[in-house]
């Protein structure tokens, strides 16, 4: 298998850095381009559709950020392979998903990606730990000058970049921070939260799962419109909303701290105990007992579990990982077990550690 | 007044042709205009026909400039994608397609973003070969904004025969912005 080596690979954007007191995973700008001689993804032939990667494999190989990036074909690879890029969140789940000529381009680091004949000709991401907004926003900048020197983009002076989808006209700009939110599910005011971001733009929804049920509590907040205001303003606006966000958690935190002390410490250990001892994890038990443990993080309460430790944890556990690392396919049921076997594992590496 | 041609019989009919670019005017009755293959009443009747036909053009035109969201029948000449499928699929066919659906693109961009124009960077090639913004699109564009709120305002107020100067204006500039 191609792409087993990505197993242990470790991603930047997992490593924990300025993870905003365990509250922010990591955060990601995107920007979606098109190229102006070629027809959109709906009417783009197979011929359109090489020619387009052709073009797009040649920018890149001139460019400085590009240079040493990795080029997959969708249609070389196997679905697992293609579901593993996107529980990396190297690819989307239409890229995935979809026939025809398709590919990725992306760093070592994993840091920067090109999605060539997504929705978009180009969707290029950046992609960092914590609460890095507008270095995240820099890199695709950069990114987007760099492959842009040498591509024609679809533009217009009124209406900016050009995109096949209208929600995306003008800058082309989707950033956005994957943020963790206990207690707000747990004091249930994150509804209230909810409605108080859409109304200024932005929206907030379960990063797996929908709505307030999010698994995991795990949330994605990102711009809504990407059009009139300039891409610095957006994003300076998302860490801006992000940080009332994480006020309200804390707020959320700390009257749960103190309301019920032993009952919030009781949680989070009992969440580590099955952990470090369960023979059968599904993937939804072991993601609400990791943002158990990951509010133990955020309350200062499991010390030598780092961010980076959890970020990585919940990766490495997902369904395309666990086969890849198996090197055969497995039933729900041994997915379960196996999942089970490398937390314990994990955990106690990091206790002989 | 009599009749030029033969003098006799009163005049019923105003005659005018352009013969090398003089224009002249004869006063002939009903047999000698007949003689001449006039149609005394053919004139006014072509008028009356003409001006529902002109509302209906002009309201046809207006239709496709500003209501064809409504209507359904535009569609991309470069990529051949029809309004009605664009709605349907959400997606664009090409790049074209923002121009040819403009006046409907407009509204729908204003509705999700609050905004119809673009506020931020453009690409790195056009800011490398054209140092000066180019101007004349732009312009062109503002005139037909123009022309169209005026030709709305002519047929609004039933004058026709405005309302077909501007149209064709409108196509004119149209053609020469696809040109």
């Amino acid at each position: 298998m191609n792409l087993r080596y990505l197993v242990d690979n470790a991603a930047l954007w997992l490593s924990g850095e300025d993870d905003a007191e365990g509250m922010v995973v990591s955060c990601r700008a995107r920007l979606a381009r098109n190229l102006s001689s070629s027809p959109f993804a709906p009417k783009a032939t197979l011929d359109d559709q090489e020619q387009i990667i052709d073009q797009v494999l040649v920018a890149a190989q001139q460019s400085r950020q590009l240079g040493n990036a990795a080029f997959f074909k969708m249609n070389t690879l196997q679905d697992n392979e293609r579901r593993l890029l996107v529980e990396r969140h190297l690819i989307s789940p239409a890229l995935a998903e979809s026939k025809g000529q398709r590919g990725v381009l992306f760093n070592p680091d994993e840091s920067l990606s090109v999605m060539i004949n997504e929705e978009d000709h180009l969707r290029l991401q950046a992609i960092l730990p914590g609460l890095q907004t507008a270095q995240a926003w820099q890199q695709v900048d950069a990114l987007d000058d760099d492959l842009g020197g040498g591509l024609d983009y679809a533009h217009s002076d009124q209406w900016g970049f050009l995109t096949a989808c209208p929600t995306n006209t003008g800058t082309g700009l989707r950033v956005s921070v994957l943020i963790h939110l206990p207690a707000l599910v747990l004091t249930e005011d994150m509804e209230r939260v909810m409605r108080g971001l859409t109304q200024m733009t932005f929206t907030v929804r379960g990063f797996y799962g929908e709505g307030t049920n999010a698994v995991g509590n795990l949330f994605q907040v990102s711009n809504q419109s990407t059009m009139g205001v300039p891409e610095g303003e957006i994003v300076d606006k998302l860490a801006e909303v992000t940080r009332q966000i994480m006020a309200h958690e804390k707020e959320a935190q700390a009257a749960l701290l103190k309301e019920a002390p032993a009952q919030v410490e009781d949680k989070v250990w009992r969440a580590y105990g099955l952990l470090a001892h369960a023979r059968v994890l599904s993937s939804q038990e072991f993601m609400n007992l990791l943002s158990a443990v990951r509010l133990g993080r955020s309350l200062g309460l499991v010390g030598r579990i780092s961010s980076g430790f959890i970020n990585q944890l919940m990766i490495v556990t997902q369904p395309s990982h666990l086969r890849a690392e198996a090197g055969t396919d497995l039933s729900p049921e041994e997915r379960d077990v196996r999942r089970a076997d490398l937390v314990r594992r994990r955990l106690a590496e990091l206790g002989a550690a | 007044m009599k009749c030029e041609a033969c003098a006799k019989r009163e005049a019923a009919v105003a005659y005018t042709h352009i013969v090398d670019d003089i224009k002249k005017t004869i006063f002939l009755c009903p047999v000698c205009a007949e003689e001449k293959n006039i149609d005394p009443p053919a004139q006014p009747q072509a008028e009356a026909e003409d001006v529902p036909k002109l509302v209906k053009e002009v309201k046809a035109e207006l239709t496709n400039l500003v209501e064809a969201e409504e209507v359904g029948g535009v569609s991309c000449a470069a990529c051949g994608m029809g309004y009605d499928e664009f709605k349907k699929v959400g997606r664009l066919g090409c790049s074209d397609c923002y121009e040819a659906f403009a006046p409907q693109l407009e509204r729908l961009l204003k509705r999700i973003h609050g905004a119809d124009r673009h506020q931020g960077k453009g690409p790195v090639a056009a800011r490398a070969e054209q140092p000066p913004a180019p101007v004349a699109q732009p312009q062109a564009t503002d005139q037909l904004d123009q022309l169209r709120d005026e030709l709305a305002k002519a047929v609004s107020t039933e004058a026709f025969e405005e309302a077909a100067q501007l149209r064709d204006r409108i196509r004119d500039l149209e053609g020469e912005q696809r040109g």
